[in-house]
């Protein structure tokens, strides 16, 4: 009770001085909180700023490729022994004879069958196809002799590379002294180079990393986007369309977007399991088709559309409708010539968010098969295909280290399509951003 | 062409109020402005603020009463964009010197606001908030007392002693703001701030605060924003009328009330505007 | 005829329907246009209706069914002794049967009876495909022509479209609840084949998980391997080591941004930090497995310590920065959410910013940030491709970090990737493990958002 009779000027005095004695201590203690605040930020900043820059390291070489230049005889004895120039005879030639005489005739003192093999093993099991399509495209070059530009083995591009450390010791290095010797003598030659990898961008999978590329992988990821577009687009823009403007707000409508709300937080493992066991096993769609790929996507980013697409349809101010219905439109007329148009740059934007986050999953894909090793480009929605990610995931799978550089690459690809997707939604959204 | 009518009259006043009640202010604000971004929200205000009276603000909606409640514990410093200029002097001391930290000044100078707002606490911790901040009780003991004690002086303590450890948001409108005077009081600041806090409350609880302003008159320096000039008039020793974010005239509240000096003021209280 | 060309040939005659209609609409109103019920335009889309939607409609039932009709004949013409065989192993005759027609590489010399099967598959294809084509055609300009014979003053052209339209909204409304039947369906029918042959309180509650050593049928069960508690815990702890990264770095990101940061490096820092949730999962995993488990395992071994090379930490790690984001945008709404006048309070009573905000923002703010935390739980729980690359296969009952364990999603996976017959144990238990999976993070979702759902209102 004594403190109620205590004057102001007194109870002040104390407070002040009270409070001036804990105010270092308050201030070091903001400090701090700030301070983790900004760690926090600036560590999650700095993990990503580590996850582009070590897939950058890793993958940026994968662009290029080495490659030798062999000294090639187009033996008429071997590509056509019975000199009827027919195409389909010429590709089965053993093509493998010729760039194997090519290296052997630049290394004339290798001797003995491992040495000569070892010597094989320099060039890519691949050359044999770039020789096949250059005598495809040329038979006059059959019976003459000529140079041609052919694949370096795996291990040879990663010891140009330096992906291979030479002062390794030799017992433990995946390239011997020898093979080290060799492909210096090529390079002091001007027959060993690295040259820009087409082949990365143009040709499907395979066994051999200096072979494959992910053109396979990303037809199929069109493919299946494809689906997923042409499904997802209508049937997400109806859904929001109805909910927004003709459903009558009862129970049905409320079960309907809770369920919306609900299936946007599945995992996306569970729309796998659904199109194994709907699509595969029950329609008995063909496994590893883009086809069933779209399917699934399209469930899985149906939520994420018609949600997107609700919220652009609600930022159409009432009066448009009024006006509208004012002037006798019929409801659905309302909707098509004057609501949709104005929500379409939102509906929009939701859809390529939606459609990057369909490019970048994975694992439902696995799930219907898109995780098969492909060689073949697929053409329809049927053919057996696999998705980018998936070839990514495929790839870290496999053992072999040149597998690493090109996954980062097919990473850095991914990477590329999704910041252009996103960059175009960001432009169409501030482009046509509307303040009501 | 009204405006300069206005600038004009309000300098009457003001003057002479500003040589007049040196001694005794508390508060002294002199040429004070306020802009949020491009907004002149509050234009060139001087005013005294008496110790140990209860000052009240009056004037129509939007006209920067709060704004310039807000001046007085620079509050407006959390307001991005907001611009204050001029000096508002307490204690001979102005505080929005660089000097002057916010903390020490609003430990200072408590705030009550319109809307009871207290924290999602117990009433118990609701109370003890700012001692503890603070660091104003030494021990357990001497918190407890001093909760008791806002409590008491608040009114508050007979209706809420059996149940200090319930949600503070749990209580009734008027209960709540009571709380929060009682928070504020927890601190023993010297001036109390007020605005309208009684415009959320039913007449019951409204009489009960205006009572409980009455009996803090004794110990703290109040100044209290209000829409109604009848409660301007009943708890206030002195009124200042402000419209559109100029001063219009300050004066005791009789007289304010009875006299009115300028045209505006009149119009105002006498309900013709506002 | 491809099916693609098919629907190609359908868009184009629902094209020159359209045409067809409104000029018939013009032709039997010569400059009476206005005693027309509805405008040409919709004359033109009622009889591009006609002429497509019938023709799809069938073209789309037609291609969903044809493979179990081409099934049910080929394995009905088969010979006795093969309708004699258990179900898994005519399922592989199945097989057989269908790599042969479509030309995939088959191992040896087929038998002749399936030699046989596989052409009348061949032949059914053959014939389905132009019967279906045909079909189409037909009902396509039989549907076209009666629309355009409707075609006059009177017929309510614009209703009629409209009507068909709104069916096609409300069935595409029920594409969503589909879905939802669909998945609680399979799950639900997979996993109780699955638990007549592994009871469902030792799937639940057995402690030992090998799939892949229980080939024999009487294995199953018997030799308890299922017991699926290891990949529980094995979830839940990589999830709770997600936690403990994305919990306190998303929620000071989203302090610091709402409270501190300058506005300028908030319009920078933001869409940087959403980033974050824009890489593909697979990306992360890479990077899990590839730079952060040989760097844990580095450092750790430094220390004196065993990590093993697929360690829970990595994949844990990893994990907990993808969902950062998440968390920190719940937490900014929920901050956000926080009424002013809370922190006036506060501020008015000498407050600083800290004080405020651990005293009494994130208090006020609590029930929405563990709504959010849940959803986030839910989102690490479901993660699947992070663990699949980084976690491993070992199915060890551990909690420590530095183990390799095994999870849910890992295991759905392994069990259902490469050749399977569906029907074996292992398959089966894929589903019973995503029905736990869809079960939980279901359960997790609908709780966390009405926590949040209940914070909103509370400040509205
Ligand atoms: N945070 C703010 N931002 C911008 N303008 C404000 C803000 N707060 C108040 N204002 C403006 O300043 C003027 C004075 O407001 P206020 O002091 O709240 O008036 P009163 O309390 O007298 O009703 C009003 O016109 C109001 O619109
Ligand atoms: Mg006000």
């Amino acid at each position: 009770m004594s403190e109620l009779t205590v004057k102001s000027g007194q109870g002040g005095a104390r407070t002040r001085e009270l409070v001036a004695a804990g105010i270092g201590k308050r201030y070091r203690a903001e400090r701090r909180f700030r301070i983790f605040g900004l760690v926090a930020i600036v560590s999650a900043l700095v993990f990503m700023a580590l996850l582009f820059a070590s897939i950058i390291g890793k993958g940026y070489t994968a662009f290029v490729q080495t490659e030798i230049r062999l000294p090639i005889s187009y033996d008429v004895a071997v590509i056509d022994p019975e000199g009827v120039r027919d195409a389909a005879e010429m590709r089965r030639a053993n093509y493998g004879k010729l760039y194997r005489d090519g290296i052997q005739s630049l290394f004339p003192e290798v001797e003995g069958r491992t040495d000569r093999r070892l010597l094989n093993g320099l060039v890519s099991s691949g050359a044999t196809f770039e020789i096949r399509d250059a005598v495809i495209d040329s038979p006059d070059l059959i019976g003459k002799k000529g140079e041609i530009w052919v694949p370096a083995a795996d291990d040879v591009d990663m010891l140009v590379k330096g992906r291979i450390d030479r002062n390794e010791p030799e017992n433990t290095r995946r390239v011997s002294d020898k093979e080290i010797a060799w492909v210096d003598a090529l390079q002091k030659d001007g027959r060993l180079e690295t040259r820009f990898n087409w082949r990365f961008f143009t040709q499907g999978d395979s066994r051999e990393p200096e072979l494959a590329g992910i053109w396979g992988a990303v037809a199929g990821s069109f493919l299946t986007m494809l689906v997923t577009l042409l499904l997802s687009f209508p049937l997400g823009v109806a859904t929001a369309v109805y909910l927004e403007e003709f459903a009558p707000k009862n129970r049905w409508t409320d079960i309907i977007e809770v369920n919306i709300n609900n299936l946007a937080a599945i995992p996306s493992i569970v729309f796998g399991l659904l199109g194994l066991a709907v699509f595969l096993q029950f329609f008995g769609l063909p496994r590893s088709a883009p086809l069933v790929g779209g399917l699934v996507l399209t469930l899985m980013t149906l939520p994420t559309i018609i949600i997107a697409a609700r919220v652009s349809l609600k930022s159409v101010p009432p009066s448009i409708r009024e006006a509208a219905l004012g002037l006798g439109a019929s409801k659905m007329q309302m909707v098509t010539n004057d609501v949709l148009p104005l929500a379409m740059p939102g509906i929009l934007t939701g859809t390529i968010i939606g459609m990057g986050r369909a490019l970048g999953e994975t694992a439902p894909l696995l799930m219907i098969g898109m995780v098969a090793f492909i060689v073949d480009i697929p053409h329809g929605f049927t053919d057996p295909a696999t998705a980018l990610p998936v070839q990514i995931y495929i790839w870290a799978d496999s053992a072999e280290r040149a597998f690493v550089e090109r996954t980062s690459a097919a990473i850095m690809v991914l990477l590329a399509f999704l910041i252009v997707m996103n960059a175009a939604a960001v432009i169409l959204r501030s482009r046509f951003e509307r303040r009501w | 062409m009204e405006n300069s009518h206005v600038r004009d009259a309000m300098h009457t006043p003001t003057e002479t109020e500003g040589s007049a009640a040196a001694m005794g202010a508390k508060i002294q604000a002199q040429g004070t402005n306020v802009h949020y971004g491009d907004k002149h929200a509050l234009k060139d205000v001087t005013l005294d603020i008496r110790a140990g009276e209860v000052t009240s603000f009056i004037g129509p909606s939007g006209c920067g009463k709060s704004t310039f409640l807000r001046c007085l514990n620079r509050m407006n410093d959390t307001i991005d964009g907001c611009r204050v200029s001029g000096t508002v002097m307490m204690d001979g001391e102005d505080i929005y010197d660089p000097k002057i930290d916010v903390v020490q000044l609003r430990a200072r100078v408590g705030m009550v606001f319109q809307k009871p707002n207290p924290f999602p606490k117990s009433i118990y911790d609701n109370i003890a908030y700012g001692p503890r901040i603070h660091g104003l009780a030494a021990n357990k003991d001497e918190l407890d007392e001093m909760v008791v004690t806002s409590l008491e002086k608040a009114g508050l303590l007979a209706e809420v002693k059996d149940r200090m450890d319930s949600p503070g948001t749990g209580l009734s409108g008027g209960q709540q703001q009571r709380l929060c005077i009682a928070r504020a009081i927890a601190i023993n600041p010297e001036v109390i701030l007020m605005d309208e806090p009684c415009s959320a409350l039913d007449p019951i609880a409204t009489a009960k605060i205006e009572e409980l302003i009455d009996e803090l008159r004794e110990n703290y320096t109040i100044v209290i924003v209000t829409h109604s000039m009848q409660q301007a008039a009943r708890v206030s020793q002195r009124t200042a009328f402000f419209h559109l974010g100029e001063l219009i005239e300050v004066g005791d509240t009789e007289q304010i009330f009875t006299n009115p000096r300028h045209k505006l003021t009149q119009g105002y209280i006498t309900g013709r505007f506002g | 005829m491809p099916f693609s060309f098919l629907l190609l040939v359908l868009a184009g005659l629902a094209v020159i329907s359209y045409r067809f209609g409104t000029a018939r609409a013009r032709a039997v109103a010569p400059g009476r246009q206005s005693q027309l019920h509805s405008r040409p335009m919709y004359h033109g889309l009622y009889a591009a209706m006609w002429c497509g939607v019938p023709a799809l409609l069938i073209a789309t039932l037609w291609v969903a069914f044809q493979p179990l009709l081409v099934k049910g004949l080929v394995m009905g013409g088969l010979p006795d002794a093969y309708q004699a065989l258990p179900e898994a192993r005519l399922n592989l005759v199945w097989n057989d049967i269908r790599n042969l027609a479509i030309g995939d590489v088959v191992r040896a010399q087929p038998a002749p009876e399936i030699q046989a099967a596989a052409d009348t598959f061949h032949r059914l294809y053959a014939i389905g495909n132009s019967a279906l084509a045909l079909l189409c055609l037909v009902l396509a300009i039989a549907g076209a022509s009666f629309a355009l014979r409707r075609v006059s003053l009177t017929l309510r052209a614009r209703n009629q479209v409209e009507k068909v339209i709104t069916v096609f909204l409300i069935a595409s409304s029920m594409v969503a609840i589909l879905t939802t039947v669909g998945i609680v369906l399979s799950l639900l029918f997979e996993s109780l084949r699955f638990f007549t042959k592994v009871p469902p309180l030792e799937f639940l509650f057995g402690l030992h998980w090998s799939p892949q050593t229980a080939l024999r049928a009487d294995q199953v069960g018997s030799s308890g391997s299922f017991g699926a508690v290891p990949l529980f815990t094995g979830t839940l702890l990589i999830s709770l080591i997600a936690m403990c990264v994305a919990v306190p770095v998303g929620l000071m990101s989203a302090i610091y941004m709402s409270e501190y940061a300058h506005r300028k490096f908030r319009a920078i820092a933001k869409p940087m930090l959403e980033i974050l949730a824009g890489i593909p999962t697979v990306v992360y995993g890479f990077f899990a497995a590839l730079t952060v488990a040989p760097f844990i395992r580095r450092f750790g071994e430094g220390m004196g310590l065993s990590v093993a090379s697929e360690s829970a930490l990595a994949a844990g790690l990893v994990m907990g920065v993808m969902i950062i984001p998440f968390v920190s945008s719940i937490s900014d709404d929920v901050i956000n959410a926080v009424p002013q006048a809370m922190r006036d309070g506060a501020y008015a009573l000498g407050a600083t910013k800290s004080e405020t905000i651990r005293n009494v923002i994130v208090p006020a703010a609590l029930p929405g940030i563990v709504g959010g935390v849940l959803l986030a739980v839910s989102r690490a729980i479901g993660e699947t491709m992070i663990v699949v690359m980084a976690a491993g296969l070992a199915a060890n009952l551990t909690f420590n970090p530095l183990d390799a364990v095994t999870t849910v999603t890992v295991q759905i996976v392994t069990l259902l990737t490469g050749d399977q017959e569906f029907d074996s144990a292992k398959t089966l238990a894929a589903f019973a493990l995503g029905l736990v999976l869809f079960c939980v993070t279901l359960a997790l979702n609908v709780f966390a958002l009405h926590v949040v759902r209940k914070y909103r209102e509370q400040y509205e």
